[in-house]
């Protein structure tokens, strides 16, 4: 009854082995279907086209109203200065006995100390050794720049600091009681002349207050002043004046100062100097961002991305195409790694050159609508932070693809997996407008939100006491680490589609 | 056992608390068409996607010459299959969907072309699948499982949705690859479909065996020695014969079975009691009523008390 043949064998040989021919098989997925080629179109399209509607806002920088330090960086320098000349070499020595808000309240960065400056304009450069109420001695220089001495709270208990100039070479010192010193650090400040004003200084950063809720926010912002005193000044070296001038290192006047407030310096019948004043030496972290700016339209080439991730792999398994895959491919694990691999780089590409094309063209927008040197870099595609943002971006587009291929994966259906991928992407953004500012942060930190950091162009420093608002661009978490945390999403959900896959049936 | 051969031994499978396979065992030889039948639901599916690794079984193994499909390297130069003619994405052209298959072994799409044109898609492949009838779904779905050029066919309901020329068609080229020593495995809620062209028949029924036999002895066997008798005096001729020992049935209004009884005392015993006979001969069962006989027990859908037809 069974026929006993020779078993058939195939005449076909398998020209290319591995890795290789799987990808080229999922390539070929990915350019045969046309509305697929079409939504990756729409995304470049769209993503540079939002990028130029976002970077409409123009702003008027009057003349003189905007500081740049010695590196061009924005800055704000206003500060009560005792001043005087120091030719050559020499140092100055001072015991910080107190430091107060005039009206009560005291900001954490309050400052009171001596300082080294080339000249009283301001956005010359300087070097400073300073005492805070919450953060210690410091030693800065050049507004960017800041180390921690010890954690003495001069508000509290009298410190002597001392500044020394040997050339170009600034060392800063501090003591307890004037006779044993530590050294902070000793910087280099390139350009300073022979002569040089010294003396020392007070200063405060506006004092800011954020009320925020669902609906809106409120910014109230007030001028603090302080009075610091100061005690044992003395300085070492030549002087071509004999006695201590005062002048008020005014940029601009911070928003709430009463009209025409000056600073004032008193000197007590032993000798002590008090000095009452206002206004910061700071970065000033408070203009607008034009990198940021310039990539308002990535968060809608998102939604693009993450449907192309998703229905990369959920058109399979919605209508059985997923057997076919398998079959032709029993290594599962294999057919996700090379489906994640054509998508990443698919959408890399054209996200890629859709953030290339969008930038300059939005700066460019955004140069002819006021934010120009010298208040705002002039950035070209190539600087670094430009670099960055673009190429990061890109990264960013494809990480969410990859993302949303992982999740469809896990989820199987489409309108599952969409919703699901942009819950995690887009809706902690919205939030983060909305929400109280340390929620917002959580949110910024805690979801693949956080990576749109990676598009951020204004550096936030540390010694700058600042809200960072998210609908101003700014971001919790330094650029990488922000891209970093997508990444992470990412490849968990890989992890998790790879190992249902191996185990589910299909 | 040679290569060219599907393996199920001690099948096991269940979803939940329904048992879908339960110790199914079988085996495929090359060189014939084997008919895969039972009513919808009675495990058919399940089995097929259990060789090709889809879904992984309880218990039990399944094989292709000797090996787990997953650990086949070149799977589609190993086992042809068909399970969804529907699993077309639609917007891709026909050409371009068994091109990604090619690609994926590093077949040439030149074999591409051969393998459209042996199944008459040549012109219909450079359309958009959406737009396909199924019958042009069965014939590219048929396409890809021959791309390979693989000694075991796996088809599951291929005939669906076919035109009657479409049946004629795919029932020769069933026997034409079957005759090139290929085995094939051909699944069918539809015994009639497999007249003809089934040497062979694994018959299943909630999960289970039940008949694993040559077609020949299958429809010997369901013969067997039944006598066909056409009355319009139904119910004097049942009560009679059964008086005498028949086992008699009820086939239709005039018509009646009976077994237990030869032809020959038959026709002696209702001519004696006069009883009007308009046809008298010996029954030749149908594959549908092998079938039938077969499944009786293992129907889970939809039967009628006289066991007329099987609704599927």
């Amino acid at each position: 009854m069974t026929t006993t043949l020779t078993p058939y064998r195939s005449r076909l040989h398998p020209a290319r082995a591995g890795f290789a021919r799987l990808l080229r098989a999922e390539w070929a997925k990915f350019w045969t279907v046309r509305a697929w080629l079409l939504v990756l179109a729409v995304a470049a399209a769209v993503t540079v086209v939002i990028s130029q509607l976002g970077a409409s806002g123009s702003i008027d920088t009057g003349a003189g109203e905007l500081i740049a330090g010695p590196d061009g960086t924005v800055v704000r320098d206003a500060f009560r200065f005792t001043h005087r000349p120091l030719t050559g070499d020499g140092s100055i020595t001072v015991r910080v006995t107190g430091l107060k808000g005039v009206r009560g309240g005291l900001e954490s960065w309050a400052k009171a100390g001596i300082i080294v400056k080339k000249d009283l304009r301001p956005g010359s450069p300087y070097a400073a050794v300073l005492g805070t109420p919450d953060h210690g001695v410091r030693m800065q220089w050049n507004f960017t720049q800041d180390t921690a001495g010890s954690t003495a709270d001069v508000a509290s208990a009298p410190r002597w600091l001392r500044l020394t100039r040997k050339g170009d070479l600034l060392t800063g010192y501090e003591s307890a009681d004037g006779r044993t010193w530590t050294k902070i650090k000793e910087v280099r400040l390139d350009g300073l002349p022979r002569t040089v004003e010294v003396g020392p200084f007070v200063a405060t950063p506006d004092h800011q207050k954020l009320h925020r809720s669902f609906g809106g926010t409120s910014e109230t912002s007030g001028g603090g002043e302080v009075t610091g005193t100061f005690g044992h000044l003395s300085l070492r070296g030549t002087s071509a004046a004999a006695r201590w001038t005062s002048t008020d290192v005014s940029g601009p006047i911070p928003a709430g100062v009463r009209e025409g407030a000056t600073g004032r310096t008193a000197v007590s019948a032993s000798g002590s100097y008090t000095l009452t004043g206002h206004g910061d030496i700071a970065p000033d972290e408070t203009v607008g961002d034009t990198v940021q700016m310039s990539f308002q339209g990535v968060f809608v080439g998102v939604l693009f991305m993450v449907a192309l991730g998703a229905l990369f792999v959920t058109s399979e398994y919605k209508r059985g195409l997923i057997r076919t895959t398998f079959t032709a491919t029993p290594g599962r694990v294999r057919v996700l790694a090379a489906k994640t691999l054509v998508i990443a780089t698919v959408t890399f590409v054209v996200g890629l050159i859709a953030t290339a094309v969008a930038f300059p063209l939005a700066q460019s927008r955004l140069r002819a609508n006021g934010y120009k040197p010298p208040a705002f870099p002039d950035y070209s595609l190539l600087d670094a932070t430009a670099l960055r943002a673009v190429v990061g971006s890109a990264v960013l587009l494809s990480l969410v693809a990859v993302l949303a291929l992982a999740v469809g994966a896990l989820v199987r259906s489409s309108a599952g997996t969409i919703a699901t991928v942009l819950v995690l992407v887009i809706l902690p953004q919205i939030l983060a407008f909305a929400l109280p500012l340390p929620t917002a942060h959580w949110l910024l930190r805690l979801t693949p939100a956080a990576a749109y950091a990676i598009q951020q162009g204004l550096t936030y420093y540390p010694q700058v006491e600042h809200n960072c608002l998210p609908e101003s661009g700014c971001y919790p978490m330094a650029p990488w680490n922000g891209l970093l945390v997508l990444v992470a999403y990412a490849a968990v959900a890989l992890l998790l589609a790879g190992w249902r896959l191996r185990r589910r049936d299909v | 056992m040679s290569d060219a051969t599907i393996e199920v031994r001690d099948l096991r499978k269940r979803f939940g608390r329904t048992v879908a396979v339960d110790g199914l065992s079988f085996t495929v030889q090359p060189g014939t068409v084997t008919g895969f039948v039972g009513p919808n639901g009675a495990g058919k599916s399940t089995t097929m996607r259990a060789i090709l690794g889809l879904d992984a079984p309880d218990q039990g193994t399944a094989l292709i010459g000797g090996r787990p499909y997953r650990d086949l390297r070149t799977p589609l130069l190993e086992v042809g299959a068909l399970l969804d003619a529907a699993a077309l994405h639609p917007s891709r052209r026909g050409r371009d969907h068994l091109r990604w298959l090619a690609h994926s072994h590093g077949l040439p799409t030149h074999r591409v072309d051969e393998v459209l044109e042996q199944v008459g898609m040549d012109k219909a492949a450079r359309r958009r699948a959406g737009g396909y009838s199924l019958g042009m779904r069965q014939r590219l779905g048929i396409a890809a499982a021959l791309l390979g050029d693989p000694p075991v066919l796996l088809l599951d309901e291929p005939v669906n949705g076919l035109d009657p020329e479409g049946i004629q068609w795919i029932r020769t080229l069933l026997r034409r690859l079957a005759a090139e020593g290929r085995a094939v495995l051909v699944s069918s809620h539809l015994m009639s479909e497999l007249e003809d062209t089934a040497d062979h028949l694994v018959v299943i029924g909630r999960g289970r065996l039940i008949a694993d036999r040559a077609v020949a002895d299958l429809l010997a066997a369901a013969s067997g020695d039944r006598v066909r008798l056409r009355t319009a005096a139904r119910t004097e001729a049942l009560e009679l014969l059964a008086r005498e020992g028949g086992t008699v049935t009820v086939t239709d209004r005039e018509t009646l079975t009976v077994t237990g009884l030869p032809v020959e005392r038959i026709v002696e015993l209702l001519s004696e009691a006069r009883v009007p006979v308009t046809e008298v001969g010996a029954h030749r069962a149908t594959l549908e009523e092998a079938y039938m006989e077969l499944t009786r027990e293992a129907v889970e859908f939809g039967s009628s008390p006289d066991g007329e037809e099987v609704t599927p």
